[in-house]
């Protein structure tokens, strides 16, 4: 209503819109105290909370409010995200406003928390009456209809015939009919204050008075937090702590539909932004409950979970390289056109290089002073009903050694984007004599070196008795290491030898060099690298390791590569060369984080360290986070952590989602493909819905009764995997079939009249086209396996406080009859997350309830974590789709 | 599919004629009198000089109980644009998509009959599906590109039949093609009169390609496999009159290499770019074959000079 301000008569102007602002903070306020009755429903913040627990609740509310408030004030003064809507402006200041009364009145006032939640439902009732009033007196311009209308008066009505029978019941007691006579006065009257006046009383005079009364009750301490009524007629019992945070969710959502509805002048608006507004907190609510649940477990589960985490400085460095590194792509970004705010713009996107910057120099000081950096909070455990203070001290340490995992990952990173990449060049690699000559000399070492792995596994490191592996294999590894070098810097030999005019010329007349060199150079070495443990021959030759030697030189030559490659880029000016130098950069970075890898998968295969320019690459890195990394340890002093719950629980996961997606996929594929829809669809259909609604617990009885007799009579993890797969197997498959079912039939068609097969076909247009939707279905379907508890304590083993995780990659054993492959791990029972969960809390076997949090807190980060997974990959093949 | 098909040339003809005539009646609401006409054989035969590239003989098709097209035999030029044109549901697209047995496609559908490429008979049980598609290729209706890249768009075909090999393997093998591929999607992309709109931005997707440049980006797609038969089925119907006369231009181009075969609804079109004209009348009959300027100017059949002129349909 604020276009019709300007007429001078009126009590309101465009100059002091007291109706507008008034009415944006009540809504604000109402946002508030919805938030504030969920936060007291959870008892986050008790309801009987007063002095300073509350103002502690309200002033941190405060904060969050006046934080997202000013940032967002500052990235719209600052058009980064610009807000132009009055109404959010106004009730962004509101939110300020009402925050600070709240949490002043709080400070003032020797009131509790259920007191300071009815004092707003009655200023709301206050402002809606007012607003209404003032309205009804024309003192506004206001465009009201007739009536609040049939629907409002119902629902107004309704909650009066609510309200009423309560109040009749609990004056009467039970046994007279009188509450009936209470909600029926109560009930019309309403329904006839909302219907018959006109539209700006009617839907603001019922509201103020149910709202009020809401308020008065709890002011009054009528209905107070020691509070309890047992009507005779039910079993259970109300209590104030329930009820309270239940009226303050009805009176702000009565009030905030009421308060819109005045702010935007009644009618047709009115009714629009009143509706928006209460769909709006629906919504919210929903996110709501989401955020109280990780919140609530993150409160619960946090403290003990990180404790004791502490890290080597050279490690977390490398470990924040990549967020470094995002953040200085995105300082970068030019900030847009150079009017008044681009300098306030370019301070937001140097804001996250401050930040991380400020850290890694921290870390880094660690790493040149010695001394570690330290934090430590108090925190007690209980363990056998008894306090025990737990060793909180979070540190970075001035530790220098690197963890294999660290060097292996990022090279799996990089390979990904590459393959991404990979072949969308239109000129890549001309014939070159010197890439053929070393082409057909690498299936031959790479063969020779293959033969000899399998010879050594057949028969063992010393065949029929003799010391072969002293000598053959010793040769083997020498030649193939050197080989591997020689290919991994022939590119770099091959670039500067060669005799194009400039670099840019050698650099793509050698290009199919550059993958002969990377590629061939990896697989030599890796194949080099399996030989040696297979062999049984100690990793070093001489005085030095061969192996992670040479692999960490042609990193270095790759890394130089592709450098070079960068270089010679920029001077090139032709687009297709520089394209191509683009690829071939990314060889080299490929080949660096390759090699890389594969020095950390020496030692994690060899199991010894090896150390280079005072930097130590382990097995065991310089990151020790107990509760994540340690098993259970019995009779120790401090009782350790649950890896092996969480490695069983990822491995089950895993197992689940390998036996599920490719069957469920395929059905998917062979019934909207291939099956002509008929009787044996439908009962495919049928069996599928089935499938999904049947109990956990029974699929657990089915795995507990049929799978484990018959997979060697224990229970196991194989047998969790199998079981958490056809839970999975349902979802995957309805979801992939519609999915697959919504890929246009214009595609089909197009592929079919080129005279592509059907199977080529759906291999490489429909599953592409259908990914993101199989994608959904198993991102669904993992959050609810990963969870699963019943089913497993039947399979899986409760093993509670497990001290050793199952190795799953370890345990692949060759043998030497059918099925060749065996592995003991998968036979043997697991821990899994939420069994540990079940057990710890539930049952209440040994371990403190911390620790039950905590375990509770990183299920639900490990699940997060596969949502994560899934998320980004579906992005990824939906942009892949759409527009690149 | 192909255990129903006949292929055997004799049909039915006395099954024919008598549902000739109930489905005849139909267009007696559109003006009085004219249902009366029988289709005359004469009109169907079109004589021109050299050889015949696809040859229709007795060609009959139902979906289900309707009978879609009724004993339809006609002779297709090489090196020449076929129009066929008629009203909504007279059979032409069905026709169309008997050449390259696309109907195979439709479970429904029941096709008796003989086509015949350069003396190849295509309903043959033993035929080759992918060598007959590679040899007649399609441009739809509506403008249907893969979500992929230009580039993978056009060379799509040709990699799924081997002829060009890419990725890590053919690389490290040495037997990588992306020069081949290069010269494959530029080739077809000039042909179709792409190339100069899209050289810049081969690797985006082409989705984000406006109609008119999909539409021809498919017609470029169907070129790289190199056909020797175009088949369109209203090519230009979703597109504004600028993208629809630079897909007529093109037609007139491609017409020098290759035998096209176009459906449209819209009769200038046909007029404009076509060599001979089949018109199809409701019911599934073809009722005149013959040079397009005679159709248009002088046809034989009362029933196809009210449509032409606007009578009828």
């Amino acid at each position: 209503m604020s276009d019709a301000y300007a007429t001078t008569d009126r009590l309101v102007s465009a100059d002091s819109n007291v109706y507008d602002r008034g009415l944006d903070t009540a809504i604000a306020l109402s946002v508030i105290g919805f938030t504030l009755g969920l936060v007291t429903l959870v008892n986050l913040v008790p309801p009987g909370a007063s002095g300073s627990a509350l103002t502690t609740a309200l002033g941190t509310l405060l904060a969050v409010v006046v934080g997202a408030v000013g940032i967002t004030g500052l990235a719209s003064y600052t058009n980064v995200v610009p807000v132009t809507s009055q109404r959010v402006r106004g009730i962004g200041l509101g939110l300020v406003v009402s925050t600070l009364a709240l949490t002043a009145l709080a400070a003032v006032l020797p009131v509790t928390m259920a007191t300071l939640l009815g004092i707003v439902l009655l200023a709301e009732a206050l402002a809606i009456t007012a607003a209404g009033v003032s309205s009804r007196l024309e003192l506004v311009d206001t465009e009201p209809n007739m009536s609040a209308g049939l629907l409002s008066g119902g629902a107004l009505g309704a909650v009066g015939l609510a309200m009423g029978a309560a109040v009749g019941g609990a004056l009467t007691g039970s046994g007279s009919l009188l509450w009936l006579v209470g909600a029926v006065v109560a009930g019309v009257g309403l329904f006839l204050l909302a219907i018959l006046p006109r539209e700006d009383l009617g839907s603001t005079l019922p509201t103020a008075i149910v709202v009020g009364a809401l308020g008065l009750t709890i002011v009054t301490g009528t209905i107070g937090v020691g509070w309890q009524w047992n009507p005779q007629t039910l079993s259970g019992g109300f209590t104030g702590g329930a009820v309270i945070p239940v009226f303050l969710l009805v009176g702000t959502l009565l009030s905030a539909w009421s308060a819109a509805k005045c702010r935007a002048g009644f009618g047709a608006r009115g009714r629009e932004y009143g509706a928006f507004l209460v769909i709006n907190l629906n919504a919210f609510l929903m996110v709501a409950v989401m955020a109280t649940i990780v919140v609530f477990v993150t409160i619960k589960g946090v403290g003990y979970a990180v404790h004791g985490l502490s890290v080597g400085a050279l490690t977390a460095l490398v470990l924040l390289t990549p967020a470094l590194l995002a953040a200085v792509q995105f300082a970068r970004t030019p900030a847009g056109t150079n009017d008044w705010n681009a300098g306030a713009r370019q301070l937001f996107r140097v804001l996250p290089l401050a930040a991380i910057g400020a850290l890694a120099a921290m870390f880094a000081s660690v790493l040149v002073t010695g001394t570690p950096l330290r934090y430590a909070y108090d925190y007690t455990v209980q363990v056998n009903r008894q306090g025990q203070a737990l060793d909180t001290a979070i540190a970075v340490t001035p530790d220098t050694s690197i963890g294999t995992l660290l060097l292996i990952a990022p090279a799996l990173l990089l390979a990904v984007t590459f393959f991404r990449s990979f072949g969308s060049l239109r000129n890549v690699g001309t014939q070159s004599e010197r890439a053929d000559s070393v082409r057909q000399a690498v299936p031959t070492v790479v063969l020779g070196l293959v033969v000899l792995i399998g010879f050594f596994l057949v028969f063992g490191p010393a065949p029929f008795g003799f010391p072969l592996n002293e000598t053959l294999a010793f040769a083997a590894v020498v030649a193939g290491s050197v080989a591997a070098g020689g290919l991994a810097v022939s590119p770099l030999v091959g670039v500067l030898a060669s005799d194009g005019p400039t670099l840019a010329e050698s650099a793509q007349r050698e290009a199919p060099l550059f993958t002969l060199g990377v590629f061939g150079g990896l697989g030599l070495l890796l194949a080099t690298l399996l030989l040696q443990p297979v062999a049984g021959i100690n990793p070093r030759v001489g005085p030095v390791n061969l192996v992670p030697a040479v692999a960490l030189g042609a990193a270095v030559a790759s890394l130089a590569l592709a450098t070079l490659t960068t270089v010679a880029k920029r001077s090139s000016e032709e687009t297709i060369t520089r394209r191509l130098l683009t690829e071939e950069t990314r060889l080299g970075l490929v080949g660096a984080a390759g090699f890389t890898a594969l020095v950390g998968l020496h030692v994690a295969v060899t199991g010894t360290s090896f150390n280079v320019l005072g930097v130590s690459i382990a097995n065991e890195g310089s990151l020790s986070w107990p509760m994540v990394m340690q098993a259970y340890i019995p009779l120790g002093a401090e009782p350790g952590g649950i890896m092996p719950a969480i490695i069983g629980t990822v491995w089950l996961v895993v197992g689940a989602t390998l036996f599920a997606v490719p069957l469920g996929v395929g059905a998917a594929v062979f019934l909207t493909e291939y099956a002509e829809q008929g009787q044996f669809t439908a009962l495919v259909e049928i069996a599928t819905n089935a499938l999904w609604s049947t109990p956990s617990i029974v699929f657990g009885l089915f795995g507990a009764a049929f799978l484990i007799p018959r997979l060697g009579g224990d229970e196991s993890l194989l047998a969790g995997m199998l079981v958490l797969g056809f839970m999975l197997l349902p979802l995957v498959l309805i979801t992939s079939r519609e999915s697959i079912k919504a890929v246009p039939d214009e595609y089909r068609d197009a592929s079919a009249a080129l005279g592509v097969t059907q199977w080529e076909t759906i291999k490489s247009v429909v599953l592409p086209a259908a990914m993101p939707g199989v994608i959904t279905g198993v991102i669904l379907g993992v959050g609810r396996i990963a969870g699963e508890t019943a089913p497993l304590i039947l399979v899986l083993g409760s093993t509670l406080n497990a001290t050793a995780a199952v190795d799953v990659i370890d345990g692949f054993r060759f043998v030497s009859g059918p099925p060749f492959i065996a592995n003991d791990a998968l036979l043997t029972a697991s821990a899994s997350l939420p069994t540990q969960v079940w057990a710890v809390i539930a049952a209440g076997v040994s371990g403190s309830p911390q620790m039950g949090w905590a375990t509770a807190f990183i299920l639900l980060m490990v699940v997060l974590t596969f949502y994560a997974v899934g998320i980004t990959a579906r992005t990824y093949f939906r942009r892949k789709l759409n527009y690149e | 599919m192909s255990d129903s098909i006949n292929t055997e040339t004799s049909t039915d003809t006395e099954t024919n004629g008598e549902q000739t005539v109930t489905t005849a009646s139909p267009s007696a609401e559109t003006t009085a009198g004219e249902s009366d006409e029988r289709v005359r054989e004469e009109w169907r035969q079109y004589e021109f000089a050299g050889d015949a590239k696809l040859s229709v003989e007795n060609l009959d098709v139902w979906y289900g109980d309707d009978h879609a097209l009724k004993d339809v035999s006609m002779e297709i030029p090489e090196n020449s644009v076929t129009a066929l044109i008629g009203p909504s549901g007279c059979g032409k697209s069905t026709y169309l998509r008997c050449l390259n047995r696309m109907n195979d496609r439709i479970k429904a559908a029941r096709i008796d009959g003989s086509v015949e490429l350069e003396g190849t008979e295509i309903y043959d049980p033993n035929a080759n599906l992918v060598e007959l598609r590679k040899r007649i290729g399609m441009v739809f209706q509506s403008p249907n590109p893969f979500p992929k890249s230009i580039r993978e768009n056009i060379s799509y075909g040709p990699r799924k039949h081997g002829d060009i090999n890419k990725g890590l393997l053919a690389r490290l093998f040495g037997r990588d093609d992306t020069e081949k591929e290069g010269a494959l999607v530029e080739r077809s992309l000039k042909q179709a009169a792409l190339w100069d709109e899209v050289s810049d931005r081969l690797d985006d997707n082409a989705l984000g390609l406006s109609g008119g440049q999909q539409q021809r980006l498919c017609i470029a797609r169907c070129l790289a496999v190199d056909p020797e038969v175009i088949l369109m089925d209203e090519p230009a119907s979703a597109l504004d009159p600028i993208a629809t006369s630079k897909i007529e231009d093109l037609v007139e181009e491609l017409s020098k290499d290759y035998t096209v075969v176009i459906v449209t609804h819209n009769m200038q079109q046909a007029a404009r770019i076509s060599d001979q004209t089949a018109v199809f009348l409701t019911g599934g009959e073809l009722v005149e074959y013959d040079d397009t300027d005679k159709i248009f100017e002088n046809p034989e059949s009362q029933r196809v000079e009210d449509y032409i002129t606007g009578k009828f349909g």
